[in-house]
């Protein structure tokens, strides 16, 4: 299964010099056990840190130049839409769950599958190929160390959780080794109403106080509270009595 | 005709025995990689390298060159005589077989004192098995030799025993000879070979040559050129580090196959010590036997402690450290690089480079380093410095003291070089005393501040050449850019990559160890320290300023100055035990049935000393590691400090105000 890496311009929070992110090197870790050459795929200025990719496992590396400023989503939209009309079209993209370079968003792997109209699943720990041909089982870290399988139709994009194995070790010998092809951004795709959105995107509010969670809201402070297909307006009032009961919601029942 | 008349045929045949099977080995060995040799050098300089620098280290065991020099000696003169013999002039005379005679009865003696050493019962150290046996062959040999010639010398008057003895000498001869290539008997011309051929020979003639050799990693990467389809040629000539036995040079092929297995390595090694599976002599054993191939591995000598299982395979072109290779890699971490076992060897062969080439292999091309040392590995390459802390906390420990920075004064006498010490609160005490001590004499002195990288001694010893070489150039770009006399550090690890391992990336500079410095300005009279007598210490030399720099003066010139009573382990000097700090060692933290340190700790309380003087940062670590009730562990600086202090108390203030020069 064809498999690129997304490597983001992660910083080194002590030195802040390029480095390639832990999260990252444990994509490729990931990928490298269901593809042969995962390749790896950046979009901006500087191969420094992404580099380190390659002595981790990755078999080659595409670099699309960019200066440091530029939104990477648009070129990196254009340039797997290319690739995935040509032959030997990738079918996962892996990312890591966030940015670790200063004031990176780690929106791009949302916004990248809603741009080329992907399904996106966070927080992968394990993935294998599924049984039906063009599908994948992936392992989803929950809170409090929970697990959740999913089986999802491929191609897909597929952002890893930090509790996935840990990355092969640096070989300085592979990255010598490795082949990094610079691209120049020849096709820019965004979506529709990017420029629209960039601006409007974000709404002010006044601040609006909440109810606090309870401590004792979590799943520890009452019995057995599992129900397997009840009927929707039953699930409904065991919500409220549970909210109810836990003082998340104070109104009274009926 | 006579059955002596046989003996220098034997001698003959035996010769071209040994001829055959040398050429075999001599294959083998050209099949390693070129390497550079002086051949007229060598060949000159032969003769003094055996003689003085062989023996001196083989002398340290007497019971050794007592044994050696009339074996090999008789059997050399022996040998020659009977070739002599084949002018049938020479041959007839009865004067002559004495000669020979005598010459057995020399050879005989030393069989002898070997056999002394083996039987009933032989050192622990020494390998068994063909080793064993060799004293049997050398004295059937010897022996027989020494026989049919006095019968001949006697005018032969039993000829029956005569030819008896003739078949004794045969056996044993013929049987030496035909293991001129895989047995005992390899050592001598391998030895010899090894001597001319040596790839450190500058250590000779009381020179030093410890520092490691950069590997090249200059090579053109293959995506500088045009896009190729197939760029990944796991084997090729850009291979890091060494692999399979061909990736080493022939001449360190040629080193492997001198080993004569006498232990001395194994003795002193701490790694063994503390039941590491580390042997040095049990590793060379295993190199040369892989140079061969084949899964026998003919050692009986003591095993690995608590050696882990391998499978034992082997080849030239076989990997030496693999699942089903011949050594295991926690064989290979388990090295603290201290030299004790070069220091100890008296064929002069470089285990700890063999160590090096090993690991480089394991961590640039495999990044199979032990899971610990992967951590220290990546923060050098995050951010320079193996704990991972910013540079620009280097100097924060000396908040109060007025550290002047090189950058702000653009130039001073002494460039204080801190090291890895700095981000430790054990290492900052020594390094506070230091400065205070330098204050006092009014040194004129600065640091680098977060110009300071770390020197990468540690990236090198774990086998990343790749970081070294990197920071080694960042260290010299920014030595560079400001100017001063000498480099003072307090770390024997800095000091010792600075001064002997910089200079292959044309970093020269003069670097001094702070003991050398502060005993110069005891001696100059620039610092009055009270006497702290009344005290006992004892000194225990840090390997890389001990073995590696050969400085075992100027700290003891410096404690006796304090007036210190001083009691010498049973191991000091350049044959000092390691504290187990080195190489990477705390970093790797390979199991084994105890700690280095704690045997360390147990020498020194041998002594009855209150206090252990120490040199290094690492020993102090590893030192005050030690749990129980144990001596202290001050550096010298501090207990220098501490005269100055006691001196400042009793008779004013004891600093000078001097000018800075």
């Amino acid at each position: 299964m064809k498999t690129i890496v997304l490597l983001s311009d992660a910083r080194n929070p002590v030195s802040g010099r390029q480095q390639l992110s832990r999260l990252e090197a444990q994509a490729i870790g990931l990928a490298a056990g269901l593809c042969e050459k995962p390749r790896g795929l950046h979009a901006g200025s500087g191969e420094d840190g992404v580099s380190a990719g390659l002595g981790h496992g990755l078999a080659g590396l595409d670099i699309i130049d960019l200066p440091a400023t530029d939104d990477p989503l648009p070129a990196l939209a254009g340039f797997i839409a290319k690739a995935m009309g040509g032959a030997g079209a990738p079918e996962l993209i892996l990312c890591g769950r966030r940015g670790e370079g200063g004031e990176e968003t780690g929106l791009v792997p949302y916004r990248l599958a809603e741009t080329l109209g992907l399904p996106i699943l966070a927080d992968a720990v394990a993935i294998r190929a599924g049984e039906i041909a063009g599908t994948l089982v992936v392992d989803q870290a929950m809170a409090k160390g929970a697990r959740r399988r999913v089986t999802i139709k491929l191609p897909a994009i597929v952002t890893v959780h930090s509790l996935a194995p840990p990355p092969m070790p640096f070989a300085f010998g592979r990255m010598r080794r490795g082949e990094i092809r610079h691209h120049e951004p020849l096709e820019r795709l965004g979506l529709p109403d990017t420029a629209a959105r960039s601006d409007a995107s974000a709404e002010e509010r006044p601040h609006r106080a909440r109810p606090k969670l309870m401590r004792q809201s979590g799943t520890a402070s009452g019995g057995p509270n599992l129900h397997v297909g009840p009927e929707p307006d039953e699930a409904a009032r065991l919500i409220l009595d549970y909210l109810e009961a836990n003082g998340i919601r104070r109104y009274g029942s009926s | 005709m006579t059955a002596a008349a046989f003996l220098p045929w034997l001698v003959v045949a035996m010769i071209a025995v040994a001829v055959v099977q040398i050429a075999r080995r001599l294959f083998l060995w050209r099949r390693g990689k070129p390497a550079t040799v002086d051949w007229l050098a060598g060949l000159k300089a032969l003769p003094s390298r055996y003689l003085v620098d062989v023996h001196h280290v083989v002398d340290r065991d007497r019971s050794a060159s007592k044994m050696h020099v009339p074996t090999a000696g008789g059997l050399v003169l022996a040998s020659s005589l009977l070739v002599l013999g084949l002018v049938p002039a020479i041959a007839g005379s009865r004067a002559y077989w004495a000669l020979v005679a005598l010459a057995f009865l020399v050879m005989s003696a030393g069989v002898g004192l070997e056999a002394r050493r083996r039987y009933p019962r032989a050192l622990p150290r020494l390998s068994l098995g063909q080793w064993q046996r060799f004293p049997v062959l050398l004295g059937l040999f010897a022996g027989g030799g020494l026989l049919t010639s006095l019968l001949a010398a006697l005018g032969n008057p039993l000829p029956a025993l005569s030819f008896l003895t003739l078949i004794a000498t045969a056996t044993g001869g013929l049987a030496l000879a035909s293991t001129a290539a895989t047995g005992p008997m390899r050592h001598a011309l391998a030895g010899a070979a090894h001597l001319v051929a040596h790839p450190r020979p500058d250590r000779f003639g009381g020179g030093r040559s410890t520092g490691l050799r950069p590997l090249d990693l200059s090579v053109e990467t293959p995506w500088s050129e045009k896009r190729r389809e197939e760029p990944f040629e796991e084997e090729g000539p850009q291979k890091l580090g060494v692999e399979t036995p061909s990736d080493f040079a022939w001449t360190r092929l040629l080193a492997f196959d001198a080993c004569v297995q006498c232990g001395r390595c194994e003795a002193a090694c701490p790694a063994f010590a503390a039941g590491q599976p580390l042997s040095p002599k049990h590793l060379i054993a295993d190199l040369a036997a892989a140079t061969a191939g084949g899964h026998v591995r003919p050692y009986a000598g003591q095993p690995y402690p608590n050696a882990r299982e391998t499978i034992g395979a082997a080849g030239l072109h076989a990997p030496i450290i693999a699942p089903d290779g011949m050594v295991h890699p926690d064989t290979l971490w388990s090295c603290t690089t201290c030299r004790a076992c070069v220091e100890e060897c008296p064929m002069m062969i470089e285990h700890v480079d063999a160590i090096v080439d090993l690991r480089r292999f394991q961590t640039l091309e495999l990044g199979a380093v032990p899971l610990k040392a992967e951590e220290p590995l990546a923060n050098f390459r995050g951010c320079d410095e193996p704990n991972g802390r910013a540079l620009k906390e280097r100097t924060d420990f000396a908040a109060g003291l007025a550290l002047p920075r090189i950058a702000d004064k653009g130039e001073a006498d002494v460039l204080l070089w801190l090291g890895q010490a700095a981000y430790d609160l054990r290492g900052q005490r020594t390094l506070k005393a230091l400065i205070q001590t330098l204050k006092s004499a009014g040194v004129d002195f600065a640091v680098l501040g977060d110009e300071e990288r770390d020197c990468g001694d540690l990236a090198r010893r774990l086998g990343d050449e790749a970081t070294f070489q990197r920071l080694a150039r960042a260290n010299i770009a920014a030595l560079s850019r400001y100017g001063f006399k000498r480099i003072l550090t307090a770390d024997p690890h800095a000091l010792h990559v600075i001064r002997n391992e910089y200079p292959a990336f044309g970093g020269h500079y003069e670097v001094i160890h702070h003991t050398a410095f502060l005993a110069e300005l005891v001696a100059a009279k620039r610092l009055a320290p009270a006497p702290l007598t009344g005290r006992a210490v004892t000194y225990h030399d840090p390997c890389y300023l001990g073995r590696y720099q050969g400085e075992v003066e100027a700290p003891r010139d410096l404690l006796d100055a304090l007036g210190l009573e001083r009691r010498e382990m049973a191991r000091s000097g350049k044959r000092s035990m390691c504290c187990g700090g080195g190489g990477g060692a705390p970093a790797t933290d390979i199991p084994g049935d105890t700690r280095i340190p704690d045997i360390r700790m147990g020498q020194a309380m041998d002594t009855g000393a209150r206090t252990v003087a120490v040199a290094c940062p690492q020993c102090t670590a590893m030192l005050e590691g030690v749990t129980g009730e144990r001596p202290e562990v001050k550096d010298v600086a501090e207990l220098l400090w501490e005269a100055l202090q006691a001196g400042e108390r009793t008779n004013g203030p004891a600093v000078r105000e001097l000018e800075p020069a």
